[in-house]
């Protein structure tokens, strides 16, 4: 029974290492450098035929180690030249046109004015389909006047989404909370119900990676008899995942 | 050779089995005539059945997925100097995104406590603000540039990855009452003992427009702040 629980207590190690990715190098050489970067130097190679186990991943790079336990990064454009255990050759998913035209969620922050107020917002979407998605946003904005907030909840149709220049249109509704400075004779905070309809562009930049602009046009469903109508303009980044 | 022996079972077993099927076992009751006709001119126009279906189940390959420990989350403390109300301690927490080996983006929060001007000092009793209004409190939404990469050595065995970066952004500072539009920049400096921990050295100015004594001022607020984070 000890002899049996001493043997488990070996093969863990073993077992955990066949958790990690193991790819064999088919190109002449593997260079592992000492650090996640271009710049740190090269003090390993590991010659082809001879494999390492992936342990994980820092942006671009990969720590490793070779069957000799040696550890070091290399970097992603390197490992896709080697080979997994079926063969395969390795492939890293960075993101590309296809998937900003076809993902499931997309977040990101922008910058911009509401009512001439300085805001900042953030936002996240789910896709229904390639062009239509589900919005949910928040947003703050601090003005001379008053300070507030929004969230919101819309529809965001994707005109093309195949296109790098991509443009789209959006509807949604939410709540505005509205906070007078405290300098002004009577600051009391203000909750409306709000919606608002918009067009804006997105732009494939790199990987996962696209900028956002829009254009809203808000109606603030305020208690007294008429409506307040407020713009917002907003560009920021985004990625898509 | 072994494939023609297995040919070879293969057919004679085909072979039995269909022999089977065609024999009248005693408890096998024929339908009646009419269904059968109907049956078997059906089996005529129907295309002739495949004799072998060709049945290789494929090795499922399980890839182990590669954990990217692309997120840094900690919390820092340090020194904040608020304009007109002194320095004061100052925590928070980050987080940190890293893009790419160049690239980061940071969402932090701060808090502080702003202390009494040189004005109430003076004066005595006086009070410019209420004990809630002197909370100082921040958001930056920023974007990192590790421009000095590099590594440190500590004693003969042990090197350490490192980087000097610029940090700048926006964010929000919510202080005398108002909340304020803010923009951030800094350099930083960090240290990875292991893999999995960073320890970080920042300097930054919170800089914001507030009119918190009557008149519209541009406030520098510097703060200077060390920090730990972990990678996930």
């Amino acid at each position: 029974m000890l002899a049996l629980w001493a043997v488990s207590l070996v093969s863990t190690p073993a077992r955990a290492a066949r958790d990690l990715l193991q790819l064999f190098v088919s190109q002449p050489y593997l260079e592992l450098h000492t650090g996640p970067g271009r710049g740190y130097p090269v003090t390993q190679v590991v010659a082809r035929g001879e494999s390492v186990d992936v342990l994980f991943r820092r942006t671009d790079w990969f720590k490793v180690r070779t069957e000799r336990g040696v550890e070091g990064w290399a970097s992603a454009r390197e490992l896709t030249l080697t080979t997994m255990a079926d063969g395969v050759q390795f492939h890293v998913n960075e993101g590309d046109r296809a998937g900003f035209a076809s993902h499931r969620w997309e977040s990101g922050v922008f910058a911009g004015a509401y009512a001439g107020a300085t805001l900042i917002a953030a936002y996240s979407a789910l896709s229904v389909t390639d062009n239509l998605k589900i919005e949910v946003g928040v947003s703050q904005f601090t003005g001379n006047v008053s300070d507030g907030y929004l969230a919101d909840i819309g529809l965001a149709h994707v005109i093309m989404p195949e296109w790098r220049f991509s443009p789209l249109v959006d509807i949604g509704t939410g709540f505005l909370r509205v906070q007078p400075k405290a300098t002004l004779v009577k600051p009391v905070d203000r909750n409306d119900e709000i919606g608002y309809v918009g067009i804006g562009a997105r732009y494939y930049l790199t990987r996962r990676f696209f900028v956002r602009g829009d254009f809203r046009k808000y109606v603030v469903f305020t208690k007294t008899n008429a409506n307040e109508v407020n713009e917002e303009w907003r560009l920021g980044f985004a990625f898509f995942y | 050779m072994e494939t023609r022996i297995r040919l070879l079972l293969l057919s004679i077993a085909v072979a039995a089995c269909s022999g089977c099927a065609s024999m009248h076992w005693p408890w096998h009751h024929p339908k009646s005539d009419a269904a059968s006709a109907s049956a078997s001119t059906e089996d005529v126009d129907a295309a002739p059945p495949s004799v072998i279906e060709p049945q290789v189940e494929r090795r499922k390959i399980k890839v182990p997925k590669i954990r990217a420990k692309n997120v840094e989350l900690g919390a820092y403390y340090g020194e904040l100097s608020i304009q007109d109300f002194g320095a004061q301690p100052v925590a928070g927490l980050r987080f940190d995104y890293h893009i790419s080996e160049d690239l980061f983006a940071e969402v932090t929060y701060g808090r502080a406590k702003g202390g009494r001007t040189s004005f109430e000092e003076l004066s005595g009793r006086v009070q410019l603000l209420s004990d809630a209004e002197r909370r100082f409190t921040y958001y930056n939404l920023s974007l990192g540039y590790n421009f000095l990469p590099g590594e440190v050595f500590v004693g003969r065995n042990l090197a350490m990855t490192s980087a000097l970066y610029m940090i700048g952004g926006i964010g929000n500072v919510t202080f005398a009452g108002s909340h304020n539009f803010a923009v951030n920049f800094g350099a930083g400096f960090r240290v990875l003992p292991t893999d999995w921990l960073a320890l970080h050295i920042d300097v930054q100015d919170l800089v914001f427009k507030s009119n918190d004594i009557g008149v519209y001022q541009l406030k520098n607020n510097l703060q200077a702040t060390i920090g730990a984070t972990v990678f996930f």
